[in-house]
């Protein structure tokens, strides 16, 4: 067996999880200890993420690492994995806040049924969301795309007895399932007149193909709009404002900080990968919509009164910014050549970089605004007001969070998004450049108010009736959320080291380009 | 063996990809969207099979994603059919015109 099988690892343990958690259920309630089941997916989550860690010091040591199951073909491009620094970069994000979830719901999911599946589900969930960043054909990454989305269009309708979980379900189900039979179709044509599927063997082929480029437009658009149902770019969102808040609270943590991230991973990594952007002008298209999902949700989450409606909205302005970086650094590779390359760096790894800060700090906000309604039993904002006061602890992190998306100065949030921002303001003679990048700065002024607006409402008021009698939540409940509050100021303070890890990846995802 | 003419078959994947797309944005029942869900799997999957004919031979490895696709959808399906069986108890009723409460 070859030494890269590890590759494997964190996807069998978290598969194995998924299959044992019923039957350890099963055990632990004829041994009268029912919270066998949350320690049993703790520790898989942990289990994980260590073996992730030792993925990861292979790939510092090799660059990339790649492994083929044995019965099929390498040459036919049968199932393939590759990881390279950016699969690494993605995957540990996901385990990462894969394990605060499950930490989370052992004292927030207490009072519902079912529990086994809820944690079965979660582990097949990121064990798809790993899969996602190291399948190295398009075929395999599908699968792995099946199995997150199937697992969280179940894990959205979990409290099957309330009506909103089962529409919002519903509707995120359709929309989701013809976003990926749409990215399907353009993987059919994509073999078609390739014959494979694997991803570094179609970047190889399709410059040496004589076809009418429309053809492999008309994939990249495809692509863009399948998966970028999932990513939520803005034409394509309606689904998420009411997925996200259905959900239980942890739930849209994993949905809002790392499922929608898997959608704009799987963007770039083919776009990048597979087609040129030297060749192929899709930087145009990304920033075009990056600009339109921003301004689009940042007017709408304005004119919310629920508060996970409006951080669900927030989500969407903060993939605006991702999509934009991606798209910045694809245009000016396409207009200046290999002399763009530089912006184009630091566009991706403002882009990359803020994908990490975005999952860190949407994870928080989302685990808690779980932490207030679990006591205050509303997601009202106007009866929430105050609760910051009664809970110390997650109020002082909820606005750790809210400051790191506002992008203010010593917060992790505020150097993806001066990256991008200065990568747009690079050559100040391309008009396009500097106005779409002067509309995402008016952007995220705008946005910044209202996050300010948020902060001050649920710290700064006179409590109200509803949280008047609210503590603090148990431990378990508020540790996750105080460590992801520590992790956006330590990372702001001391950005180096996830800068240089963000800068390798994008490295590795331009490698072909500029070298 | 000559290659068939497959663009009938080609053109006859988009229309199904059409017709359910228009399904699911037109019927406001849900097991008419499942359906309509369904209509487009199967134009999808004609489509990987009449893509990779080349020289009157199929692919061998595009029998296998189909096959895996077809699984997928069948997952889809089922899982949309139990969202559906809650939508009735709640409402007592599958017309999405009615339980549609959520602002869309």
């Amino acid at each position: 067996m070859p030494e890269s099988w590890i590759i494997l690892q964190p996807i069998i343990i978290l598969f194995t999880g998924a299959l044992l958690t019923p039957l350890i259920e099963y055990f632990g309630r004829a041994l009268k200890f029912e919270k066998v089941r949350d320690a049993f997916a703790v520790i898989i989550f942990g289990l994980s993420l260590y073996s992730l860690l030792g993925i990861y010091e292979e790939v510092q040591r090799q660059g990339q690492l790649t492994y083929f199951l044995s019965p099929y073909e390498p040459k036919m491009g049968g199932v393939s994995f590759f990881v390279d620094q950016f699969s690494v970069f993605m995957a540990l994000l996901f385990c990462l806040l894969g394990l605060f979830v499950s930490i989370y719901s052992v004292k927030y999911m207490e009072d519902d049924t079912g529990l086994d599946k809820y944690y079965s589900l979660l582990m097949v969930l990121v064990a798809g969301l790993v899969g996602i960043s190291f399948a190295g054909d398009l075929f395999n990454l599908f699968i792995f795309w099946e199995a997150m989305s199937l697992s969280s269009y179940a894990l959205v309708a979990f409290r099957k007895y309330r009506w909103e979980p089962i529409e919002a379900s519903f509707k995120y189900l359709v929309m989701s399932t013809i976003g990926s039979l749409t990215a399907l179709y353009a993987m059919s044509i994509l073999y078609g007149l390739t014959g494979t599927l694997n991803i570094s063997q179609l970047a190889a082929i399709i410059p040496t193909l004589k076809i009418p480029l429309q053809i492999l437009y008309l994939i990249i658009v495809a692509i863009i709009a399948g998966f970028g149902v999932t990513a939520s770019i803005v034409p394509f969102h309606f689904w998420l404002p009411d997925a996200h808040p259905a959900a239980p609270s942890g739930i849209s943590a994993m949905l809002s900080g790392v499922v929608i991230k898997a959608g704009v991973y799987v963007i770039a990594r083919i776009l990048f990968t597979i087609f040129d952007p030297i060749a192929f002008d899709f930087g145009t298209t990304l920033v075009i919509f990056g600009i339109i999902t921003l301004s689009v949700a940042n007017f709408m989450a304005l004119l919310q009164r629920d508060i996970k409606r409006l951080l669900a909205f927030s989500s969407i302005v903060n993939i605006g910014y991702i999509v934009f970086g991606f798209g910045i650094g694809a245009y000016a590779l396409n207009i200046y050549g290999a002399a763009g390359y530089s912006i184009a760096t630091l566009a991706t790894m403002g882009a990359i970089f803020h994908i990490f800060n975005h999952a860190i700090g949407k994870g928080l906000l989302f685990l808690g605004a779980g932490c207030f309604i679990h006591e205050a039993g509303t997601r009202d904002l106007v009866d929430l007001e105050g609760a910051g006061k009664k809970m110390p602890w997650t109020g002082t992190s909820f606005s750790l969070g809210l400051l790191t998306l506002a992008g203010v100065p010593p917060l992790s949030g505020f150097w993806s998004k001066l990256f991008i921002i200065l990568a747009g303001f690079t050559v100040p003679g391309n008009t396009f450049m500097v106005v779409t990048t002067s509309l995402v700065v008016l952007n995220a002024i705008f946005a910044a108010t209202y996050y300010l607006w948020l902060m001050q409402r649920l710290m700064l008021r006179a409590p109200k009736p509803k949280v008047e009698r609210a503590h603090e939540v148990p431990i378990l409940m508020v540790l996750p959320v105080v460590i992801l509050g520590l992790i956006t100021v330590i990372l702001g303070l001391w950005p180096f080291e996830i800068m240089g890890f963000a800068e390798v990846a994008t490295k590795s995802l331009l490698g072909l380009i500029g070298g | 063996m000559s290659t068939p003419d497959f663009t009938l078959y080609a053109i006859t994947a988009i229309f199904l990809y059409i017709i359910g797309l228009y399904g699911i944005v037109v019927r406001r029942n849900m097991i008419r969207t499942i359906i309509g869900l369904e209509i487009v799997t199967a134009g999808v999957n004609l489509n990987f099979l009449v893509f990779t004919i080349l020289d009157g031979d199929l692919l061998p490895l595009a029998q296998y994603f189909v096959a895996i696709s077809i699984v997928i959808g069948a997952a889809v399906a089922s899982l949309a059919l139990m969202i559906t069986i809650q939508a009735y108890r709640h409402y007592g009723s599958i017309d999405l015109k009615k339980t549609s409460r959520l602002r869309w």
